[in-house]
């Protein structure tokens, strides 16, 4: 049977294997560039004792290459869709699951060697793509101190991992149960962009309770995840953000700014807590989809 | 000695459709059995219900003495050919046979692959660029190359042209004859089956019309033709299958319950294809629709 998903898939893994090394020979130049301008800069700047808004002057790499990196969100609902949705979807829309399910082969085999292989390639293209973009993101994070802000911290790590394993089990899933390649994509691209929103904004901040910080002027460490931040009364009145109520006299009334946060230092126990996540709703979806293909009628 | 294949008022719907119903057949060892009845009776249903891709609403299935099952024993005693003859269409011929290889424990690829090159049928080029025709062989000798006992073919010889459809046939009735295995053939087409078939299922309207050997079927029916006259005598000892009158004369098709006595009618025989098309024409909805002319959407 892994013959056979080799067969059927190795047009697939010969495309992925040539965009990864592509993507990889591009990273791996202009990420040693970046690596050598960051520390010259460095270098320089220590030498003038002026690194204070390095920051802010320095920019690493081109916008070109930047903006690729950044698109580096999209690859696991890439993978979803170009290899998870057409999994199952494709053999019953076209009846070759008809021709396999009457081989030597329980459907439960069948399903296994499959999905597992598929899922096994995702994972593995997703980290390879995160590791390289991780690695190239080093000086720029380091500068920054932006690794753990949505975006950032969301092409980085292990959570990309995570993501692949989620967008293309719900493509395996949204192709068992609407039989259609093309319903099954658009579910799945649909599927993939609302759980990832929803947890990112509502769930990702809730992960470990957040620090909140008060004072006249209070600071967050370097590389923390800010979460909000304004004005808060005795009562626990929070007022709006934007200063145009409190322009004078807020602090006589006993109010104090706020900022609430996630040190840095919870960066992996949040990325471990996401790729758990979105690990547990993968398995949740394969599970979907044994029960419909072992259950109903071909 | 148990039947092959044995159904116990088997029932299936779709989606509030009644596709099968009621159904009870047996089909012996070593038999090539028809299963014959008009677009929509419940053929692809009642073959899909026997090789378990589909599970039955309600009552009993068993082929080689078990319920059709997700198990290697099971499936590999079971051949299953889909009317829509799927098969991955970038793939060659070859690459079929090469993934049969993989996935079945006692694959002919060797004959297999004679049986292709013996018609011409390229095994390098991609099925989806063959001819039809060509697909529904390469589908028969992947089908035939598993060797399983039971074989269920689901309008096989429909794609064929009649030389192909009569050489197919012939390779049934060769492989049957090694003994071993057991064969049901869904068509329309009486006139090829009566040849190579000794077992008939006729389905008509989701139900089983007739079980039973060929022979033994034709044999328990008959044509009277007499006089224009009350048959409520006849009709109450046998079973009126179908009557057309003319303004002097009836012809009443029927099942016997014991010799017919009526002097004034004169029995003959009745041919499968009369008998299959006046049982057939018994469900046609439209009045209209007599009974040679019930047939006719067949082709």
């Amino acid at each position: 049977m892994t013959w056979l998903a080799w067969r059927q898939h190795r047009t697939h893994a010969i495309v992925g294997a040539a965009a990864l090394a592509a993507l990889a020979v591009l990273l791996l130049i202009t990420g040693l560039q970046m690596a050598s301008q960051y520390h010259s800069a460095i270098a320089a700047c220590t030498a003038a004792h002026r690194c204070g808004n390095l920051a802010s002057t320095l920019f690493l790499g081109s916008h070109a290459v930047g903006f690729l990196v950044i698109m580096t969100l999209g690859v696991p609902a890439l993978l979803g869709v170009f290899w998870g949705a057409p999994l199952v979807a494709q053999e019953l829309e076209t009846g070759t699951s008809q021709f396999a399910w009457m081989q030597t082969i329980t459907r439960k085999h069948w399903l296994t060697v499959k999905a597992g292989w598929i899922l096994l390639a995702a994972a593995a293209w997703a980290g390879a793509v995160s590791a390289l973009v991780t690695w190239w993101s080093g000086p720029d994070n380091a500068l920054q101190l932006d690794a753990f802000k949505p975006g950032r911290f969301d092409i980085t790590g292990i959570v990309p991992v995570g993501y692949a394993l989620f967008a293309t089990a719900l493509g395996i899933a949204a192709g068992a149960v609407t039989r259609r390649t093309v319903p099954a994509l658009a579910v799945t691209l649909a599927g993939f962009i609302a759980a990832r929103f929803m947890i990112t904004e509502l769930v990702r901040p809730h992960y470990m309770t957040a620090i909140t910080t008060t004072g006249t002027s209070p600071q967050v460490p370097p590389g923390s995840w800010q979460l909000a931040q304004g004005m808060i009364g005795p009562g626990g009145k929070v007022l709006p953000t934007d200063g145009s109520t409190c322009t004078s006299g807020c602090v006589p009334h006993g109010y104090r700014a706020f900022i609430t946060y996630q040190p840095a230092s919870r960066y992996w126990a949040f990325q471990g807590i996401e790729t758990a996540l979105f690990v547990v709703l993968a398995a949740a979806l394969i599970a979907v989809t044994a029960i419909v293909v072992l259950r109903r009628d071909a | 000695m148990t039947p092959v294949i044995e159904t116990r008022r088997l029932s299936k719907r779709y989606r509030g459709v009644t596709a099968l119903s009621d159904c009870t057949i047996t089909v012996p060892e070593g038999r090539i059995a028809a299963l014959i009845g008009p677009n929509g009776a419940g053929k692809t249903t009642l073959l899909r219900l026997l090789s378990g891709l589909a599970k039955p609403g309600s009552g009993e299935v068993a082929v080689l003495g078990g319920t059709p099952r997700q198990d290697p024993a099971f499936l590999a005693d079971v051949g299953f050919l889909a009317q829509d003859i799927p098969l991955y269409r970038r793939f060659t011929a070859a690459d079929h046979i090469a993934i049969g290889g993989h996935l079945n424990p006692r694959w002919d690829a060797a004959s297999a692959r004679q049986r292709l090159t013996s018609l011409g049928i390229p095994l390098g080029q991609a099925v989806g660029t063959l001819s039809g025709g060509q697909r529904a062989q390469v589908a028969l000798a992947l089908t035939l190359a598993k060797r399983p006992r039971v074989l269920l073919l689901d309008e096989p010889v429909a794609a064929l042209d009649p030389l192909a459809r009569r050489q197919f046939l012939a390779i049934l009735a060769e492989a049957v004859a090694r003994g071993g295995l057991t064969v049901v053939l869904s068509s329309h087409l009486v006139t090829d089956l009566e040849r190579t078939c000794d077992h008939l299922i006729l389905l008509a309207s989701s139900r089983v019309q007739l079980c039973g050997d060929i022979d033994t079927v034709l044999a328990e029916h008959q044509v009277l033709v007499g006089p224009r006259k009350d048959t409520t005598a006849i009709e109450k000892a046998h079973t009126l299958v179908q009557a057309t009158h003319t303004p002097r004369q009836a012809t009443l098709l029927i099942r016997r319950n014991g010799p017919v006595i009526d002097p004034a009618f004169q029995a003959t025989d009745v041919g499968l294809e009369e008998l299959v098309l006046a049982y057939m024409g018994q469900d046609a909805t439209i009045p209209a629709l007599g009974h040679l002319t019930a047939a006719g959407d067949d082709q």
